[in-house]
């Protein structure tokens, strides 16, 4: 790849982060005209939020039975396995529950929200929206960015609630560890503020703003053809992964 | 403006003598609903247009012809704003479409009613809540009187029975009925119709062309139709503009202006290959691009 396509790319890739950055102005603005919409956001939420709820529920469980698993070979060469539920949770709370849940709400909900607006914009109904004098950025746009910001931290309490079943399920039920040891560290080494509140509300909202964020902007600017709706839905998870981790480590940077 | 006075079909729903003009809205020559002037259009470096210069009249019904590409839908998104052009001004009841603000533009929109050539059905709604979908948007109306609009305007297309069917479940031309009450739903001053009778059966057209014409004619809405059936043309317009080059190249009665002698209406008309609009778009040497020498083609 020669130097100039190289710099190219990184300038495309700046403008594309400067024009989403844009999107995200013009959403704000059409935010309060979109409350008009209340039906709408309540129907984008059940069908980004409920209907995600099975791959994060089955996902969370057994996120938390591999972590349990694991933690029970490892903690029992120290003899520590009374401490696998403070593990699991801590794991769970800080890290784990708003990552994973983002990536699978990207995979999940943030495709299916570019795929479904780029199509609008490919059979006209974006344009039929603007011609019946009705703002799609309120309409199309800002229900869905908001049900993303709601669903998101529902999502990832779900996801935690689950993952902390699945590694009690496999450490107390299966492996044998006492499940009061089990409850009792956890409850006395969880900080609701620091582990729960930072993990569940600070992140998982930030995640879901930025997937949210990704997906409409993806599907709205994408070409009005089959290859561009296809090219934005790729591009909607590799943007969403890739900035769910890089936020992350941002994020836990901030909130340690 | 009063919301009676904006909405033509609570007229139709009173009670009182139905007018067979609108009183608010003039219906005389004296000065065109739509001017376009000295519009210059390029796109991806070809001329759409060439300082174009129209006027649409009020009240009567515009037709728009002209050979494949030669920019007539382009023409409809600079009326509606969709489109700005590089140079030149297009003038919708007074106001420059170019100047206007994003709000003033929807104020404008709200009295324009668009046929788009693929429909552009909301596919989450069904055929009824299509059709109302304006009205919900842009008035308080009570349920019942929605209903009542709604059911009239598919009546009118002879699809009051398909209120209940998804935009999925519709052939082309009943979606582009179904468009098409969607686009009079608000009696709007004007309508713009992008193909409005392609994939239409004889019967279907020839109730569409009626509609076209009694809407013209009892509430003096101004009509523009972007179209290539000549024969339609003849039977619902009042004047037509044939447009190629990025100028307007003819224009007059649609029953004469087939027979003006002009080589670009004896072309367009007679469907002819020659002639002043090349049928091939521009490319290199044919025998070349076969592979045969440049001498034996």
């Amino acid at each position: 790849m020669s130097a100039q396509t190289q710099r190219n790319m990184v300038t495309e890739a700046l403008a594309q982060i400067g024009q989403c950055g844009l999107f995200l102005l013009t959403i704000l603005k059409a935010v309060p005209g979109s409350f008009r919409y209340v039906r709408e956001t309540v129907r984008q939420l059940w069908f980004v939020g409920a209907m995600s709820l099975t791959i994060i529920m089955t996902c969370g469980l057994f996120v938390g039975m591999v972590l349990g698993l694991q933690l029970y070979y490892v903690l029992s060469i120290f003899g520590g396995t009374a401490a696998s539920g403070t593990v699991v949770a801590i794991a769970i709370y800080r890290e784990l529950g708003p990552v994973v849940t983002a990536l699978l709400f990207a995979g999940r909900a943030g495709t299916s929200i570019t795929a479904e607006i780029g199509l609008m914009r490919a059979t006209d109904q974006i344009a039929a929206m603007e011609m019946m004098a009705v703002d799609p950025i309120a309409y199309v746009v800002a229900p869905r960015f908001l049900a993303g910001l709601i669903a998101m931290p529902l999502l990832c309490s779900v996801f935690c609630a689950l993952g902390i079943f699945g590694g009690h399920l496999v450490g107390v039920t299966w492996l044998g560890i006492d499940n009061g040891t089990f409850w009792s560290n956890m409850t006395a080494n969880v900080d609701v503020w620091k582990d729960v509140v930072n993990g569940i509300v600070y992140k998982s909202v930030a995640f879901g703003a930025v997937v949210s964020l990704i997906a409409v902007f993806q599907g709205y600017t994408t070409p009005p053809t089959s290859e561009g709706v296809a090219y934005a839905t790729t591009r909607t998870v590799v943007a969403s992964s890739i900035a769910i981790l890089a936020l992350d480590f941002v994020l836990t940077a901030f909130l340690m | 403006m009063a919301r009676e006075a904006r909405f033509g079909y609570l007229v139709l729903l009173s009670s009182r003598p139905f007018p067979m003009t609108d009183p608010l809205r003039p219906t005389t020559d004296a000065e065109p609903l739509v001017s376009v002037r000295g519009l210059t259009t390029v796109l991806s470096g070809k001329t759409i247009f060439d300082a174009l210069d129209m006027d649409i009249p009020r009240g009567r019904i515009t037709a728009i012809m002209g050979p494949s590409g030669t920019g007539k839908t382009t023409l409809l998104k600079h009326i509606t704003g969709q489109m700005a052009g590089d140079a030149g001004q297009v003038l919708v009841d007074g106001q420059d479409v170019g100047e206007l603000s994003r709000s003033q533009l929807f104020k404008l929109r709200e009295q324009i009613g668009y046929l788009f050539q693929n429909s552009a059905l909301l596919t989450d709604f069904d055929v009824f809540e299509n059709v109302a979908f304006p009205l919900r948007q842009h008035t308080d109306l009570s349920e019942e009187l929605i209903r009542n609009v709604v059911l009239l305007k598919l009546q009118a297309v002879g699809l009051r029975g398909a209120a209940a069917l998804m935009p999925s479940e519709l052939s082309g031309g009943m979606a582009r009925r179904v468009a098409l009450a969607r686009a009079i739903v608000f009696d709007p001053m004007l309508i713009l119709y992008d193909e409005p009778f392609v994939g239409l059966d004889p019967i279907a057209l020839n109730q569409v062309l009626k509609l076209i014409r009694t809407l013209n004619d009892t509430l003096g809405i101004t009509s523009v139709l972007v179209a290539h059936e000549l024969d339609a043309i003849k039977q619902v317009a009042d004047h037509v503009y044939l447009i190629a080059n990025g100028k307007v190249v003819a224009q007059g009665d649609p029953k004469t202006i087939a027979d003006d002698g002009s080589p670009w209406t004896r072309q367009f008309f007679g469907g002819e290959a020659d002639g002043p609009v090349p049928f091939q778009y521009p490319a290199g040497d044919y025998a070349q691009s076969l592979g045969f020498p440049r001498s034996q083609a």
